[in-house]
């Protein structure tokens, strides 16, 4: 469909752009500069209500623009633009989206959560859809989550405020997936619907969560009481809090918790797990393909495969098949030799089932030819007692044997693939 | 180049070649052409076990940069996995719009077609297997003793199977043997007498590979490498002969051309088709198809416009373990890759079967690995001891006991349907039951669930779809190879052989084409 997207060019917005063209929408920006090329313009000025003239093609309309300064002097420019656009998308019967934030309160403490409460109700007066977002993250270091990231890595130590305030992240990417399925969605119910982690983590969580995966450094963190935080912010005054941050990090310190599982479920959107979507391409898919890799070669090699091997089982599970790793329990991965229970072909005919023996035969292919491969497969080049060859056979058939009545023994559902949603 | 010619030969493998030769000596303007696919790896000369033990880079080679080995995991043999034979096969199935229901179709737009990763196994009709044949056994002879002497076998030794291959009189001394084989051939030396009553015989294998120098070819210095591609060129492939057809004025090689068709109009033949730039004609007096039995067969039935089934004969066939236990613990040594001993083995109603006997090293553990019934890490436990004195081997069935049909459709597709008579699965137990009784006697046992069947057309072995017969009809050829129907077009490939006996046919198909270039020079310049 066609879209016209204002605030294109922020840390939201630009990830939108790339989604919906990714998904085949066509996309008319609307902002003050033309910055795009390739994409259609049209001019528009959050703070002139006047300057934006509707194209009669556009099908719908996500209004993502919003001022962050803190000027308060320009919030009700914003109102009247947003009404403006309300009409017009009204006038040529295209569907309204507006972002709004989790601070969007009738009296929220800032201006910004007022205005954008006020703005929503003028949406939904007009029948338009409201998104509420949570802690987004993800994708380019931009925004909240650019200024958060920036901390992480370069201080030295991180606060862990206590009491802990609770976050509730969605990735950038499952935002614009969410943006795009309710504008698509011929008969989406208006009204207000928020987008964020059911299940809320603590601060400190999600600091750590981008400290591991996506700055990949360990962090040490100290206990900072939260209303040191306030009492700074009140004490510096308004300006100097602002240019430090503070009052962003103020006001995510009282954030009010969202109900989302029932409003993720009517748009049909999962999110990605947050250990998956902190790293650098959105998902955990390459780190868990390798450690796949290295477990099923060291399961193959009896030793630690080196790192040429894995990466060419990367490369190969990439090329030839999903891209995917498979859902093997997480303790075999961490102990090889126990995907013994697993490598037993005439089991069930699951797909992941299927797939893993396609992939252990791989893996066996792969480990085989390398020099690692060629000690652990050829055997010797010299003459070896005949006692001691024989003897090394028996031990290998016990411990098939061994495995096989393990198999019997360990109750099945610990070693069904689990059934987790593929990335 | 001018486009028209006196013989029109498509296909520039063994059959292909070996018409060209007589046809080019006596002086005709001779076109070859073929899909022109070459090799792109280059074969280092180290050997096979020092390579894997110390190049760092072998997956290239076992594996393959693009994964070959594991894009064709399902393929039915170890050969077709190989990323240096890739360009053997590439594309073959799509450019000749084939489809295949039980049936493994193979063939090749190579320069040198099949012949770059054939496993050179090389017999001669008896003067028995003849009569199926509509000529003179006199007539063959001579070829088969020219093709012999041009492209060198190996393998002449006074044994119980000099007289099944006949070609003792014009091949070179055999390879150095292995341990295992060169124990079980002398454990045989002593238990002839109760062998021949179980109706099993062994002998040297007669293979295209050389012991003795020839031109640029080298002969086998048992690096190991036979299926990987041997650096010394021991083994026959027929991109080797194209060197000295070159050196004729009148033999004209265009490369990296695929035949559409064959056409007829009034006494004007041509082939039409295109290379990598152009859509092209050619035009002769004669043609001779040499591209192979599954596309020689689809280019003649397509000209003939002929819509019903036509026979294919593929030999049954099966695979084997062979367990040496007194060898157990034998070390690991390069040997040569392909048939080392070879048997022939009765069988009641008159069938004889026919298999030889390989060294397991340059097979990659990994294809054994696929078939055991354990899982992979205690399976590689195990192979890795037992392995070394491991033999495997193969056996084939004649190949009028197939039911495999081959038909071209109006829009050219060529299907196939694939399939053994009723009494094969019989036969092939009754087979590995002598196999186990046989091979136990020379100190080798024949390991229990190793005995395995192949898929119809799997080993390549197939031929037979438009035979030569006295009085052919539409779908056949005369004594000349000259389709019915069709003056002037002969086949010389595997297509045209009469019968299809358990033998390695390939020998045979380059003496015929031989046998058939012979006539035509003679007919052409009779005219002339």
């Amino acid at each position: 469909m066609k879209i016209l997207i204002t605030g294109s060019s922020g840390y939201i917005g630009s990830q939108l752009v790339k989604n919906a063209i990714k998904n085949h929408h066509q996309i008319v920006l609307a902002s003050r500069h033309p910055y795009d090329d390739e994409q259609q313009w049209v001019y528009f000025d959050l703070n002139n209500a006047s300057s934006c003239t509707v194209p009669e093609s556009i099908e719908a309309i996500i209004h993502l623009a919003a001022d962050t300064s803190g000027n308060d002097k320009t919030r009700r420019y914003e109102i009247d633009t947003a009404k403006a656009l309300i009409s017009a998308a009204n006038e040529i019967g295209a569907n309204f989206l507006f972002v709004s934030s989790q601070t969007a309160r009738e009296d929220a403490p800032t201006s910004y959560g007022r205005t954008k409460w006020r703005i929503e109700q003028e949406v939904v007066a007009a029948n338009g859809l409201v998104v509420r977002l949570g802690q987004v993250y993800g994708g380019p270091e931009r925004g909240l989550f650019g200024t958060l990231t920036n901390f992480v890595r370069h201080l030295p130590v991180l606060p862990a405020f206590i009491p802990s305030p609770e976050v509730q992240p969605i990735h950038v990417d499952d935002c614009a997936e969410g943006f795009l399925k309710l504008v698509d969605h011929k008969n989406m119910e208006s009204g207000v619907y928020c987008l964020a982690s059911p299940e809320p983590i603590s601060f400190t969580q999600f600091l750590r969560s981008i400290a591991i995966s996506r700055v990949r450094r360990r962090k040490f963190f100290v206990p900072v009481p939260t209303f040191l935080v306030k009492l700074t912010a009140s004490l510096i005054g308004k300006k100097l809090s602002a240019s430090l941050g503070l009052n962003r990090l103020n006001s995510l310190l009282d954030l009010p918790l969202m109900n989302t599982a029932a409003d993720l479920e009517a748009i049909g959107l999962k999110l990605r797990p947050l250990s998956a979507g902190m790293h650098k391409s959105g998902n955990d898919r390459r780190c868990r393909l390798i450690q796949e890799g290295t477990a099923l070669l060291a399961y193959i090699l009896k030793e630690k495969p080196n790192s040429a091997l894995v990466r060419r089982y990367v490369r190969m599970v990439e090329k030839l098949r999903t891209g995917a790793a498979l859902d093997i329990p997480v303790w075999m991965i961490r102990w090889p030799i126990a995907l013994s229970l697993l490598d037993d072909r005439a089991s069930s005919s699951l797909w992941q089932r299927e797939e893993f023996a396609w992939r252990i035969d791989a893996a066996t292919i792969i480990a085989e030819a390398s020099r690692q491969g060629a000690a652990r497969f050829l055997g010797s080049t010299k003459t070896m007692w005949p006692l001691a060859a024989l003897s090394r056979m028996i031990v290998a058939v016990i411990s098939e044997i061994t495995w096989r009545l393990l198999r019997l023994v360990i109750p099945s559902s610990t070693l069904h693939f689990s059934k987790k949603k593929e990335l | 180049m001018t486009n028209y010619f006196d013989v029109i030969i498509v296909g520039s493998g063994p059959a292909g070649v070996s018409a060209a030769f007589p046809l080019v000596e006596a002086g005709l303007q001779v076109l070859m052409v073929d899909g022109g696919r070459e090799a792109s790896l280059t074969l280092s000369s180290q050997s096979y076990l020092s390579k894997r033990f110390e190049d760092e880079e072998q997956w290239k080679w076992v594996v393959g940069e693009s994964f070959h080995a594991l894009q064709k995991m399902d393929a039915v043999s170890p050969k077709l996995r190989v990323p240096a034979h890739d360009y053997v096969f590439d594309d073959f199935i799509a450019q000749n719009k084939i489809k295949a229901k039980n049936f493994v179709p193979v063939g090749s737009l190579a320069k040198g077609g099949l012949s770059n990763a054939w496993g050179c196994g090389v017999a001669r009709l008896s003067t028995d297997e003849l009569v199926d044949y509509p000529f003179p056994e006199s007539e063959i002879a001579k070829s088969y003793e020219t093709v012999t002497r041009r492209i060198g076998i190996s393998g002449a030794n006074d044994d119980d199977l000099s007289d099944y291959f006949g070609l003792d009189a014009w091949s070179q001394p055999p390879i150095s043997m292995d341990l295992l084989h060169q124990r079980m051939f002398d454990q045989y030396a002593s238990h002839k007498q109760e062998l021949a009553s179980l109706g099993f015989q062994m002998g040297r294998s007669r293979v295209a590979a050389l012991s003795r120098n020839i031109d640029e070819r080298k002969a086998c210095d048992t690096s190991g490498n036979c299926l990987w591609g041997c650096h010394n060129k021991a083994l026959y492939s027929a991109i080797d002969d194209l060197p000295s057809l070159m050196k004729h004025k009148n033999f004209f090689h265009k490369s990296g051309f695929i035949v559409d068709r064959v056409v007829k109009n009034n006494e004007d033949l041509a082939i039409e088709g295109h290379d990598a730039h152009e859509y092209m004609t050619f035009r002769a007096s004669k043609i001779l198809l040499a591209a192979g039995t599954l596309a020689t067969t689809g280019l003649a039935l397509r000209a003939l416009k002929y819509e019903s089934s036509v026979k294919l004969q593929s030999c049954p066939t099966a695979a084997f373990l062979l367990w040496q236990p007194k060898m157990l613990g034998a070390a690991r040594a390069d040997s040569f890759g392909l048939g080392q001993l070879s048997f022939s083995l009765k069988l009641p109603g008159d069938i004889t079967a026919f298999g030889s006997t390989f060294s397991t090293l340059g097979i990659p553990m990994s294809e054994f690995i696929r078939h055991m019934p354990l899982s992979k890490r205690y399976s590689a436990d195990l192979l890795r001891q037992l392995l070394s004195s491991c033999l495997v081997g193969n056996l084939f069935l004649p190949g009028n006991l197939s039911t495999t049909e081959v038909t071209v459709n109006a829009d050219g597709e060529m299907n196939i349907l694939g399939g053994y008579s009723s009494n094969v699965s019989g036969l092939m137990s009754d087979a590995a039951h002598r196999l186990r009784k046989s091979y136990w006697k020379v100190g080798a046992l024949l390991m229990p669930m190793s005995f395995t069947q192949g898929l119809p057309g799997g080993d390549i072995h197939y031929s037979s779809t438009l035979p030569m017969q006295h009085n052919p009809t539409l779908g056949q050829t005369d004594a000349n190879g000259e389709l019915a129907g069709l003056a002037g077009v002969h086949v010389v490939d595997g297509a045209c052989l009469s019968a299809l006996t358990e033998k390695s046919h390939t020998l045979t198909i380059m003496a015929n084409a031989d046998r058939i270039g012979r006539i035509l020079a003679k007919q052409i310049r009779g005219i002339n």
